[in-house]
């Protein structure tokens, strides 16, 4: 066995260490488990860079490492690293419980990892529960005990409930190919998929990553836990967590190589249910945190487009979708960190006046906005393009149409935003922000990412179709 | 009627007893001390049929393990068990009438079909040989559970921690 291949995820683990004994040190001291963070944590995103380029099989053959895992490795690595970034003043976390966020966000990004590596039905369902159970955790660990505990709770009782039926799934599937082998899996699912036991199967199989990618009918918990968890946590569920929902979802949807048509009918289901319930009741939200909660479960729904095309430029979409999202989506959760620097929860109309308070975030939170509604020349309007344009070529007209008239109803919510930033001002003249060196500095990087990756797509679609390749 | 046969009924006997015992018990604690003598009984069933290993996971996980916190979980909430109420007729109309339904098909399905034979293949292994194959093939999988539990306990602490603030400073605000 080559312990190379393994190294990403022998770093993160020694991280977790770390942090475990810093969480055993009695005085508490959040600058410096703060630094250790970052250092460890930007330390994380070059050893992920360094082995994307490795390939291989470990652990008899239940964990894959190609480019497609690699890829999504770096994204999770840069994605953990981004939310460590807007944690210098975690105001909404007691500051003794500072190194157990650090050590649960760190368990979470490794347990994501063996997720988009595992190729073997048992070991991608204890990842997923690791991982799930780090957020459990992660939202009622904020500060001002009490409503937190209880959006906790409902996040974990629709996420117990949706890995039960997961299970299920997984036994009835394997009772049909006789394998938990995905490599197995998609040699033989083909032939069987026409019994129902097979099909359902791998539908409730995949419950479980709907579930973590907050699409209809198990997106309940996205409001709740979105809102109760502090704001660094919500940055952390919105982004990276999504990225390793859309790169498993991916890969199991692949295992069906597109050849039942009742799999392809439910997904379009549940894509058009969810970017639609997303987008009506994202309108009426006061609150920052529920309405990216809402807007999230819309752009589930547009994901989903890309991967029931079933085809490698879907796969690809699906992927850039999921990088793009990434970014709109930490951006604005920037913003909202920065805007309710006490750790409370934003409404929309506290954003009012933030042009003049801090020009540079109202910029930051406009082009993010921007990007989540999908105008040019925002590297979101690249990625729905691109998802829209695979799910055209398999002749999905319907659901482009529909999704197409989603997008216009989104834009009155996100226009919202820009409008309570740029046009409304605040009743009390509130002070100038201050905006760190750093901040400034992590803001006009992903601006630019945002805009130069939405007119150059290139490069980034490359690496996703070389990706995307490795699945089928 | 071998020896066997005995001891399988007087086993199915007294875990029907003992099952039927603990779900009409007022008395928390003793239903679920009836229900680990009907967990014990199953177990000796599958020893019965040649299936050690199953008898082992049962006594260690149900009888011992999950059991065990529930009598913890019992013990903590303190429940009175004279406020348990009766469950009213609204309540269990319902569940019974789709239990009905459940024995009906079950009647229909034993005596109507007569194909419903099936021979299940046999898997017969020790545990020596199921335990190498699971702590080889799928030690991956295992350490992600120990870090599972890692996480468990982290919570588990930390959550019962934030219950005792929580349960300390409403009693300093009603002082």
């Amino acid at each position: 066995m080559t312990w190379s291949l393994f190294i990403p995820e022998l770093y993160f683990m020694l991280m977790i260490g770390v942090f475990f004994c810093l969480a055993m040190v009695l005085r508490p001291n959040p600058k410096r488990d703060f630094f250790i963070a970052l250092l460890l944590s930007t330390l994380g995103v070059v050893v992920c860079l360094a082995s994307v380029k490795l390939e291989g099989t470990l652990f008899y053959n239940v964990y894959r490492v190609d480019l497609f895992s690699q890829v999504f490795k770096v994204i999770l690595a840069i994605g953990f690293f981004l939310v460590i970034c807007i944690c210098s003043e975690l105001t909404g976390i007691g500051e003794r419980y500072h190194p157990e966020f650090y050590l649960l966000l760190t368990t979470c990004t490794l347990a994501m990892m063996l997720l988009v590596s595992s190729v073997e039905l048992l070991t991608i369902y204890m990842a997923l529960e690791l991982s799930s159970y780090c957020l459990y955790l992660l939202v009622p660990l904020r500060r001002g005990y009490g409503v937190h505990v209880e959006s906790g709770i409902k996040y974990f009782l629709v996420g117990a409930f949706t890995s039960a039926v997961m299970l299920f799934g997984i036994a009835s599937l394997y009772g049909v190919v006789h394998t938990t082998y995905v490599g197995e899996i998609i040699r033989v699912l083909p032939g069987v998929i026409g019994r129902p036991a097979a099909v359902i199967g791998l539908l409730l199989t995949l419950c479980g990553f709907l579930f973590k990618l907050a699409v209809f009918p198990f997106h309940i918990w996205a409001p709740d836990a979105y809102q109760g968890a502090a704001n660094q946590v919500t940055a952390y569920i919105a982004t990276a967590s999504k990225v390793a929902a859309v790169a498993i979802l991916t890969r199991m949807v692949a295992l069906s190589s597109g050849s039942s048509t009742y799999l392809v009918h439910v997904l379009v289901t549940l894509s058009i249910a969810s970017m639609t319930l997303g987008n009506l009741v994202a309108i009426v939200q006061k609150d920052m945190k529920r309405l990216l909660a809402y807007s999230s479960i819309s752009h589930a729904g547009y994901v989903l487009i890309g991967i029931v095309s079933m085809t490698q430029s879907g796969y690809a979409g699906a992927i850039f979708y999921a990088v793009a999202y990434l970014m709109m989506k930490f951006t604005c959760f920037l913003v909202v960190v920065k805007v309710a620097y006490d750790g409370s929860d934003l409404k929309i109309a506290q954003l009012a006046g933030l042009h003049r308070r801090s020009p540079m975030l109202a910029m930051a939170l406009m082009l993010g906005v921007f990007g989540l509604a999908g105008i040019p020349p925002t590297i979101g309007f690249t990625g729905k393009f691109l998802v829209f344009v695979a799910a055209m070529k398999k002749g999905y007209f319907t659901l482009v149409l529909i999704a197409m008239i989603n997008v216009v109803i989104s834009l009155y919510y996100y226009l919202q935003v820009v409008r309570a930033a740029y046009l409304l001002e605040s009743d009390a003249s509130l002070p100038p922000m201050k905006v760190s060196i750093p901040t400034k500095l992590l803001v006009g990087t992903l601006v630019t990412a945002i805009l130069v990756l939405g007119v150059f797509p290139q490069y980034l679609l490359e690496l996703t179709r070389a990706a995307a390749s490795a699945l089928m | 009627m071998t020896i066997y046969a005995a001891i399988f009924y007087v086993l199915a006997g007294v875990i029907l007893v003992a099952t039927g015992m603990a779900i009409t018990r007022r008395n928390l604690v003793h239903s679920i001390v009836y229900l680990i003598i009907s967990f014990f009984g199953s177990a000796m069933l599958y020893y019965l049929f040649g299936a050690p290993l199953l008898a082992a996971l049962e006594i260690i996980i149900y009888a011992g393990a999950i059991m065990v916190l529930f009598l913890f979980i019992i013990m903590m909430l303190r429940v009175d068990p004279s406020s348990l109420r009766r469950p009213d007729l609204k309540q269990w109309l319902p569940a019974s009438a789709l239990g009905l339904i459940y024995v009906a098909i079950a009647i229909l399905v034993v005596t109507q079909d007569p194909g419903s034979r099936t021979m299940l293949e046999m898997a017969l292994t020790k545990p020596r040989v199921f335990g190498e194959f699971l702590f080889q093939k799928y030690w991956l999988p295992i350490e992600i559970v120990s870090f599972l539990l890692l996480i468990a306990l982290v919570g588990a602490l930390y959550l019962g921690k934030a219950f005792a603030r929580d349960a300390r400073e409403r009693e300093e605000a009603e002082k």
